[in-house]
């Protein structure tokens, strides 16, 4: 009652994106993705005077998880980048950059956004209408029979995200680790509904990126008393695992609603250790050589399952108890009082295993999916930042298994996609003026908005100031270096296109990228010989970027469409 | 604060709100970005949301809110339109001010006595509205408009079904109007696709749209981070949550719903439990195990394989559940247990007092149950087979941001209400003179209406009296507004209950009419007395009227004529009326039949301004002609919104001229959209800005109080202190 508080009456604006404000801060988050785009990228500092750590990143979702955003037309396109990559793991900055580019090549142009929102819509059904379609260059099917596609896929994720400080050797380390982790995962007898495992990674930072590795089955990181105390491990082919999901402390579970009257000298804690010794008494007598507990062990039980041989280990934690679980087939025991044999599970093996100074409780399984990726990175930051690439790169294997497409990388999708809707709007614009009733003009506008700014999203792969060209006959992008001097021939100098599939062996004539051309029918239909030739291809992860480009269009659209802002200042 | 200022004022303040709503108004409306203290970003087009996100202080402007959302509660639909309409409204009425205000100055000199001279001049017009509202709109509706009227039910007879076709065109124009311009085709046909195939018994869709609105909130899965095109139909139930034990289960799965941890407790509340020894601790917790675990096991012997619990089981009944393959849901909410309920009509499962094996009387059977795997998170996913006629689906809506996908679901929920308002009968009032000349004092004929959703059960207790007094006459007429009950008991509850009398040889009838009776009489006693006067006369009356009035009902059924809609090649029958058969009686009883619709773009609009200014031209009355003229103008200020943008052979006024002509000339009006409104829908709209008009009207001062808002306590908590 006394918080009581009459509202303050809301601000309203009309017009939310006319004004200076909305162009500068637009442009202002523009710069921000586009500097960080690509294996050339910028790398950015987030420091909150405050406190806090420092994160050094170049990818979207530290980026933008950071940055404050008080534009409330900013927050949309944010909060439509973030929801992106937490559904995808990547594709974010791609995302965020053409949605800019579109917001404010459209917003130029000041036509009536009902013909904006209709025209761009179709220009987006026509791109995913195209990728989606068997014969579309840029589009690779994965041949799962070698692991040279995906291993491009997982180098191109690792390449284009700076921060984490990888030399080449290391990064061709660490696709290897992350391709075996995600294989470790598929399940051996697969069926036709594929469940797959899961890789948990294991931080070890202050260590040598190389001495990251994977390990099947699950590490539980032990402290060097805890060490101490477990026994040395006898051989044998399998153990019994026990694993409990309820307290081992002795504490009294819940007792109602109600209240416990207890009598005087009647001593609860000791009732309950008895219950305890009598479990660790069934336990032994089932022969069980593991307890594992999520929760707290008793001390005396602890003592107790020792001097009968039985390793016990405790605070596990929630979450690695399902995987645990998996791993040793056991049920999370729930009860204190009597077990039910079904539910004691085995592992193949038990070692305590030391990587740098930390020491881990390693248990190998007969056969499950579950794997443990141990990564090392030499400080905090550039850990944090290489465990969310790992996490990107698995994600994008498992959509990649979903879904068995890549996408041409290197900005070599979004020349050849300019180049394919310039030469469908010019040759086939009727069946568009029929159905969306809007003039030539207004459609030719729109489509030059449209592919400038997927031109410039691929423009945007370049930092150092190097000029990018285009071919005429696949559509591919070509970067070629800045200041060179003007005797050279510059169209014989790039070598390889963006994404490797095409050399500059072949005839081909260039043009610069954003000049004026005439449209011309980019050639399709991969053929297999070329992507069998190249050795490693930079790809993108089809299902996050076919994703990543409706969404910003979507939200393009959405931004384009707001009349008025209502903010709520209470 | 002047009376005489409050419409300049009050238009002020209804103008501000049109610039904002107006620009999302129609097929080419735009979004608004509401956010909130929160930081979260609201995208909507719906009026009343973006009333409630201004958070208005201007006291008018509070009332215009608050009767827009007193009239969204009710409908779910028009609060832009309301706006605008109502600013217009305030528009005719400043111009006649201004014209008249040279008069008036002479007249008044003294500033007092010319306040208090508007306040009567604006009571006088108020009054003039409400007239309006309760008899000549109801004449207009029934005698003009009801002859243009078409019905969405696809047969003639009187078996209702639903026409997939105009559905689909009912729910495109309402979502043209409430979600983003590329997404409301998505969602109309997701919506339309939705009730089809929830839609188990063709005839009982209005069961099924009743439950639909009710638990929209458990019916919907909002996904963010997905393109909205991904949005789809799920086929059984999804619940929000992740079950706590999944055991896989093949064919028919039988299910159990507690309410109770399953795991017996040392003591309940409000008793006491006492611990004499370590001993008895020991045996008693044995004994909680062991109970618990006879319990799982009998559920397990019963081939129970789901239970779902309301409230968190203990780590116990989990493990005991997980053994006996049970598969465990927790936490449901008391909305999810209620649907639940509802569709498969399931009790609670009663915990056996003594460890006795009897039968699981409380079981249904479930189809499947899996988890459903949405944008990484994990829900379970319920196939339940269905007792009613409502075979749950869910709508996994997609969006990239979650303002978007709350807008969607807004505008779905409120299309369900819409619906479920155009599928019932909406009674009219309606309130003529007589052609009988012999009663000198002319005698008023009352109608107590009251909405019901089925044709055989509407009873018109239908009151004709006449008075000799005026002063009566007047009260009856301010107090008739036709749902309000209580206000108009004085009038009803004797004819009620005489009417029983009357009726009562027909059986079918006085079921109904002894539940009137039953509710009118709590409030009516103090007035008794002061009505008996009146019985005799009404008696007569009404056993004379009864019997005509329900041929009448019968032929307006009866009547129905197919035709086609210009354009568009899919037929509806129109509703059509033979005024002769009516044109015989002394008066009308009369309704809008459920599922009468328009079609879009100002049609209604239209034929209410045409026929409102032939009538104001034949009626005598100068405050009614004027009335009248007032809103058959401002009711075309929608329609001129939504021509807006619109050139050529498609602007306003080439559109209002060509149906001016089809009107006078008798043709049917072309329309050029596709898309249909309900008819009851705009009715409503209509009566709840006028009622807002004259409720801004009649309030002379605005007193501000600088105090803290005191709580107000329920009658009970007050008699508890």
């Amino acid at each position: 009652m006394s918080r009581l508080e009459a509202k303050k009456p809301s601000i309203c604006r009309s017009d939310p994106l006319t004004g200076e404000r909305a162009r500068a801060s637009l442009a202002a988050l523009k710069g921000l993705v586009t500097s960080c785009y690509g294996p050339a990228g910028r790398l950015k500092q987030l420091h909150n005077g405050r406190g806090g750590s420092v994160v050094t990143t170049s990818q979207s979702a530290a980026l933008l998880a950071g940055l404050p955003v008080s534009h409330p037309v900013l927050k949309v396109l944010t909060a439509a980048v973030r929801n992106h990559v937490a559904c995808f793991s990547d594709g974010g900055l791609f995302t965020a950059i053409l949605c800019c580019n579109l917001v404010e090549n459209v917003q130029r142009l000041g036509l009536a956004p009902t013909t904006v929102i209709k025209l761009n819509k179709h220009l987006l059904s026509l791109c995913t209408s195209y990728l989606k379609s068997e014969g579309c260059a840029c589009r690779i099917p994965v041949d799962f029979s070698s692991t040279q596609i995906l291993l491009s896929l997982v180098r191109s994720i690792l390449t284009s995200k700076p921060a984490c400080m990888l030399i080449a050797k290391e990064v061709d380390h660490i696709s290897t680790l992350i391709l075996r982790a995600f294989l470790l995962t598929i399940p051996e007898n697969a069926q036709e509904h594929i469940i797959l495992g899961k890789s948990i990674i294991v931080p070890l930072k202050g260590q040598r990126v190389i001495d990251s590795a994977v390990l099947p089955g699950i590490l539980i990181e032990v402290s060097g008393v805890q060490l101490m105390k477990i026994l040395p491990i006898k051989k044998s082919d399998s153990f019994k695992v026990a694993l409990f999901c309820v307290s081992l402390s002795g504490d009294l579970s819940d007792t109602g609603e109600g209240t416990l009257l207890v009598s005087y000298g009647v001593s609860l804690e000791n009732a309950a250790l008895d219950q305890l010794f009598n479990l660790g008494k069934q336990l032994v007598s089932d022969h069980v050589d593991l307890v594992l507990c999520q929760k707290v062990i008793h001390p005396s039980l602890k003592q107790f399952l020792r001097t009968h041989h039985v390793i016990a280990v405790d605070r596990i934690g929630v979450s690695l108890m399902e995987p645990l679980s998996k791993v040793t087939g056991t049920w999370p025991i729930g009860s204190l009082g009597s077990i039910s044999p079904s539910s004691y599970g085995s592992v193949k093996d038990l070692c305590i295993a030391k990587f740098g100074c930390k020491h881990f409780f390693h248990l190998i399984p007969n056969k499950t999916t579950i794997c443990s990726l141990l990564l090392c990175n030499r400080n905090d930051t550039a850990w944090d930042e290489l465990k969310l690439t790992c996490q990107t790169a698995l994600h994008a294997l498992q959509l990649t298994i979903k879904d068995p497409y890549v996408l041409l990388g290197g900005g070599c999708t979004e020349t050849h996609l300019v180049a394919y809707i310039r030469h469908k709007t010019r040759n086939e614009p009727e069946s568009v003026l029929r159905d969306e009733r809007c003039s030539q003009t207004e459609l030719q506008l729109i489509t030059e908005a449209f592919c400038s700014a997927l031109e410039s999203l691929a423009g945007s792969l370049e930092h150092d100031g190097g000029e990018i060209l285009t071919d005429s006959k696949y559509g591919h992008f070509w970067s070629v270096q800045a200041n060179l001097p003007s005797a050279v021939n510059w169209p014989d100098l790039p070598s390889r296109c963006g994404c490797g599939l095409y050399s500059s062996q072949e005839e081909l004539s260039w043009s610069f990228l954003r000049s004026a051309r005439h449209p011309f029918p980019p050639q399709t239909c991969l053929s297999r010989e070329a992507t069998g030739s190249a050795d490693t291809l930079t790809l993108d992860c089809f299902t996050a970027k076919l994703s990543g480009l409706q969404v910003a269009v979507e939200t393009a659209s959405l931004i384009l469409d707001l009349s008025c802002v209502i903010e709520d200042t209470n | 604060m002047a009376a005489a200022g409050s419409v300049t004022v009050a238009l002020h303040v209804a103008e501000v709100l049109e610039t904002i709503v107006s620009g999302c108004l129609g097929p080419e409306g735009r979004q608004v970005l509401c956010t909130k203290p929160t930081g979260e970003v609201l995208l909507s087009r719906d009026g009343g949301c973006l009333l409630k996100a201004l958070h208005l202080e201007h006291p008018i402007a509070r009332v215009m809110v608050a009767c827009v959302s007193s009239h969204l509660r009710k409908t779910g639909d028009g609060a832009k339109t309301f706006i605008v309409f109502l600013c217009h409204l305030l528009r005719g009425l400043r111009e006649i001010t201004d014209k008249e205000k040279d008069s008036f100055l002479f007249e008044n000199i003294q500033t007092c006595g010319r306040h208090w001279k508007n306040c009567c001049r604006w009571k006088f017009i108020s009054q003039a509205f409400l007239t309006f509202q309760t008899q000549i709109l109801d004449y207009v509706m029934d005698h003009y408009l009801s002859r243009h009227f078409l019905s969405i039910f696809s047969s003639c007879t009187k078996e209702r079904t639903l026409c997939r076709s105009s559905l689909e065109m009912l729910l495109g124009a309402y979502f043209c109007g409430r979600v983003g311009r590329n997404n409301h085709n998505l969602i109309s046909q997701l919506m339309c696709d939705y009730v089809f195939k929830c839609t188990a018994c063709e005839s009982r869709f209005e069961e099924v749209l009743e439950i639909v609105d009710d638990c929209f909130v458990e019916l919907k899965v909002g996904v963010t981070g997905l393109p909205v095109s991904d949005s789809r139909i799920i086929a059984g139930l999804v619940l929000q949550r992740d079950f706590s034990v999944y055991c896989p289960a093949d064919g028919d799965i039988r299910i159990v719903i507690v309410t109770e941890t399953i795991q017996p407790l040392f003591s309940i509340p409000g008793s006491e439990f006492t611990l004499n020894s370590e001993a008895q601790f020991q045996t008693s917790q044995f004994w909680i195990t062991e109970r618990t675990k006879a319990i799982v096991k009998h559920l397990q012997n019963q081939n129970v394989k789901l239970l779902l619990s309301t409230v968190k089981q203990p780590d116990l009944v989990i493990y005991c559940a997980g053994l006996n393959g049970i598969s465990v849901v927790e936490c449901l909410s008391s909305e999810e247990l209620s649907l639940i309920q509802r569709v498969i009509g399931l009790a609670p499962f009663v915990l056996p007092e003594a460890s006795s094996q009897y039968e699981l009387s409380h079981t249904a059977l479930a189809k499947f149950c899996k988890p459903l795997i949405l944008r990484s998170k994990r829900f379970v996913h319920l196939g339940l087979m269905s007792t009613c006629s409502f075979a749950p689906h869910c709508i996994a809506l997609c969006g990239p941001v979650q303002g978007l996908v709350e807008q969607h679901e807004n505008a779905l929920h409120g299309a369900f209400k819409m619906l479920r308002q155009a599928f019932k009968d909406l009674d009219l009032n309606c309130v003529t003179q007589t052609s009988d000349q012999s009663c000198t004092s002319g005698p008023c004929i009352y109608k107590n209406s009251r909405e019901s959703n089925e044709l055989p059960k509407i009873v018109n207790s239908s009151i004709q009296r006449s008075y000799q007094d005026t002063v009566v006459k007047n009260k009856g007429e301010l107090a008739k507004t036709q749902t309000n009950l209580k206000v108009c008991s004085n009038l009803i509850v004797p004819s009620v209950k005489l009417e029983q009398n009357v009726l009562c040889s027909t059986p079918k009838v006085a079921v109904t009419d002894s539940y009137q009776t039953d509710e009118t009489l709590r409030c009516s006693s103090p007035n008794k007395g002061r009505i008996m006067d009146d019985h005799e006369p009404f008696i007569e009356s009404n056993s004379a009227n009864s019997k005509p009035e329900n041929t009448r009902r019968g032929i307006s059924y009866e009547n129905l004529q197919v035709t086609k809609l210009a354009r568009k090649d899919s037929i509806l029958p129109l509703r059509y009326k033979s005024l002769e058969t009516c044109t015989s009686q002394s008066y009308y009883s009369s309704s809008i039949p459920a599922g009468c619709v328009l079609p879009v773009g100002g049609n209604f609009e239209i034929l209410l301004h045409y026929y409102l200014l032939n009538y104001a031209k034949k009626c005598q009355q100068s405050e009614q002609t004027m009335v009248s003229r007032i809103i058959a103008n401002a009711i075309l200020g929608v329609p001129k919104i939504l021509y807006k943008s619109k050139k050529g052979n498609y602007s306003f006024p080439q559109v209002y001229v060509r149906a001016l002509q089809a009107l006078q000339t008798n043709q049917p009006m072309i329309s050029n959209q596709t898309g249909l409104e309900s008819v009851a829908s705009k009715y409503q709209l209509l009566t709840s800005v006028l009622q807002c008009l004259t409720n801004i009207l009649t309030v002379d001062l605005v007193i501000n109080i600088k105090r803290q808002p005191q709580e107000v306590y329920d009658q009970d908590s007050e008699e508890e202190l």
